[in-house]
């Protein structure tokens, strides 16, 4: 292992927190309805991924979101998986990630996931395991780029010292996709506005990709083709929209007809094959927590292939033997709901007490379709700087992959870490910090 | 980048107004500051002249309120935040090395609102102002830094006006504003006007309620 104590870049800490503050670089969060902008505490010892794990993650992930775009495809058209009963129809048809409306549809160059982030820990057994794929509108890229540049800036040193891959290409490949799948136009991002937690990501990516910054009000749909209104009172026209808001804001006439952030009828201009849109609208149905108990089974039915990554070990409850695993071992589980996000909903079982458990053992009876069990995944810890030393804290990696003519994977991610030293939850919104992800190049 | 849109055509207009008048308003302040230690309530006739409530109970108060509440609309705090919302939203159009110093002057004004000396911190807020316009001025694309600027022209000839500047200085401003409307073409009316404003760079007395009414039109 990499021994990071000497390097230079610790001994700057301080001036990173300050270049990050300078630029904005943020998170929001809403606490009893009131929007508060906090900055993303920032670790100067990164999660370093050797070349070995790389090339096994690098491989791995691009199966995984090969199968997981193949699925997509695949449930809003002919539902093979279904009629072949790999996946049952109660796990897709019941999910909120399902969208009627997206029944046939056809996203330019058959690509549904163009940016996938897919979550996961490292175990103290050496093992990668997946806990979440998020493939509607996963964030956090835009936090180890905008930190890469300025850590080159504050201590040149550690970067001549260590062979790391580049990781500010970022943009490139976003880029890159969506010229990949526009049909014709100029693209755009769509934000739902600077009140959105992600906002700083939405405008640093589109500075980054040269993309136009926009909200639903600056669109409009005119025979079935999405235009930006330009300040002259003229148009032009938008071949790929990489938005940021949830598909039920999206259009109004489409989907939740009180949205006034979303663009009237731009569902209807992606279903003419007009504009492409990423993530395209429907991804839901993949990144459910129920359903990601089946993707290792998507990778064997589509691609044909052995999974190389390992989901964390998971029980459904819906199913019968899960269910007595369940209660059998009710405290060794962490329990997830799985309309929930952001590190809510993720209840574990060890810490409640007996009034909660009886409490919910009878609702999972209940609704067993609404939770998924895991076993919690022992991962392991970084270590984090505190005052003058060292603690170890957990942490997760959102990696990234980007998917136009094929899935690329980023070489890089955001490791989230918690601040809390006996939490295992390192979202963002819930207190946690991030780190750099060092990809070595040799 | 390529053409701006609508919205954020006036998010560069309004930008340009808002950093101005924290920056303006702060020489003001800073000016009353002054003349406030021997005459307690010269603070009155400030807000006469801004045409701002007076809600102010005393020297004290007003040096507080009018300074750093961002919950008092006409604070130099609230107005700074005002810049400070358009400019977040034009990242990608104006750059985040330009967006950091709309950014670090906030990040000024919160640690002036703190400190024993504020009106010496204040001075960093006009720092990181003038190197917002400056960077503004030297890198951003000419419909970028046109809109900035004109805000920036209509406001100042907007408040110095209110504060009834002497003429020199009001005409300097008036000559700036004209100049810029007639180059750029932004704006209400025709491209060879501007709103009548250039009027006064002649010879004639200053009506400085005119000329407020006049700047406001302009866009």
């Amino acid at each position: 292992m990499m021994d990071l104590h000497e390097m230079d870049l610790l001994r700057h800490k301080e001036t990173m927190n300050e270049q990050l503050a300078r630029y904005g670089v943020r998170f929001g969060i809403y606490r009893n309805n009131v929007f508060h902008e906090q900055l993303f505490p920032y670790d100067p010892i990164p999660r370093v991924i050797d070349r070995q794990n790389a090339d096994f993650l690098e491989k791995g992930l691009a199966q995984r979101v090969m199968a997981l775009n193949a699925f997509i495809l695949d449930i809003y058209g002919k539902k093979q998986i279904i009629h072949d009963g790999v996946v049952p129809e109660e796990f897709v048809f019941a999910g909120s990630g399902y969208l009627t409306q997206c029944e046939g549809m056809q996203p330019p160059k058959g690509v549904c996931s163009h940016i996938s982030g897919i979550d996961l820990v490292l175990g103290k057994d050496g093992e990668w395991y997946v806990l979440e794929d998020n493939l509607r509108i996963p964030s956090g890229a835009s936090y180890p780029m905008i930190a890469r540049e300025l850590e080159r800036r504050c201590s040149p040193k550690t970067f001549r010292q260590y062979q790391i891959e580049d990781n500010r290409d970022y943009a490139a490949l976003l880029r890159g996709v969506m010229d990949y799948v526009s049909t014709e136009g100029v693209p755009v991002i769509l934000t739902p506005g600077r009140y959105n937690a992600a906002y700083f990501e939405h405008s640093y990516l589109a500075e980054k990709t040269g993309a136009r910054l926009v909200s639903g009000q600056d669109l409009f749909v005119e025979d079935n083709i999405l235009y930006r209104r330009t300040f002259d009172g003229g148009k032009e026209r938008v071949g790929a929209v990489y938005r940021r808001l949830g598909d039920d804001f999206l259009d109004p006439l489409n989907f939740r007809p009180d949205s006034l952030i979303g663009v009237p009828h731009i569902f209807d201009a992606f279903r003419a094959g007009n504009v492409a849109i990423m993530n395209t609208p429907g991804n839901g149905v993949a990144d459910d927590k129920g359903i990601y108990y089946f993707v290792p089974k998507m990778v064997r039915y589509y691609l044909n292939e052995e999974p190389i990554l390992q989901n964390a070990p998971t029980f459904l409850p819906f199913y019968g033997e899960d269910m007595k695993y369940v209660l059998e071992h009710f405290d060794e589980l962490v329990l997830k709901d799985v309309a929930e996000a952001g590190g809510y909903g993720v209840r574990f079982a060890n810490t409640m007490t007996a009034g909660e458990k009886e409490d919910f053992i009878r609702l999972l009876k209940k609704e067993p379709r609404r939770f998924i069990a895991q076993r919690v995944v022992d991962f392991q810890e970084i270590e984090t700087c505190s005052g003058d030393g060292y603690v170890p804290r957990k942490a997760d990696l959102r990696a990234f992959v980007l998917y136009g003519e094929k899935p690329v994977v980023w070489k890089s991610g955001l490791t989230r870490f918690t601040t809390n030293p006996d939490s295992y939850i390192v979202n963002s919104s819930q207190g946690g910090g991030f780190k750099d992800t060092w990809v070595l190049s040799q | 980048m390529g053409t701006v849109s609508v919205a954020q055509m006036d998010e560069l207009f309004w930008l340009g107004r808002y950093t101005e008048r924290v920056y303006t308003t702060i020489h003001l302040y800073i000016r009353y500051y002054d003349e406030m230690i021997e005459r307690a309530n010269l603070f009155a006739d400030f807000c006469s002249r801004m045409e701002i409530p007076n809600i102010y109970a005393s020297r004290e108060d007003f040096v507080k309120r009018y300074g750093y509440d961002e919950s008092n609309p006409d604070s130099l705090a609230s107005n700074l935040q005002r810049g400070y919302d358009n400019a977040i939203i034009l990242r990608e159009v104006i750059g985040s090395d330009s967006l950091a110093y709309i950014q670090l002057a906030v990040y000024a004004i919160h640690k002036a609102a703190r400190s024993d000396a504020p009106v010496i911190e204040l001075q960093k807020v006009c720092d990181n102002i003038l190197a917002f316009w400056g960077i503004i001025d030297d890198g951003s694309s000419p419909q970028v830094r046109d809109l900035i600027r004109l805000g920036r022209r209509i406001e100042r000839v907007d408040l110095y006006a209110r504060m009834h500047y002497e003429s020199g200085k009001m005409k300097e401003a008036i000559g700036r504003l004209v100049h810029d409307k007639l180059v750029t073409g932004f704006g209400n009316g025709s491209s060879e006007k501007a709103a009548g404003l250039e009027k006064y760079l002649d010879n004639i007395p200053l009506d400085y309620h005119d000329i407020v009414v006049r700047a406001e039109n302009l866009f």
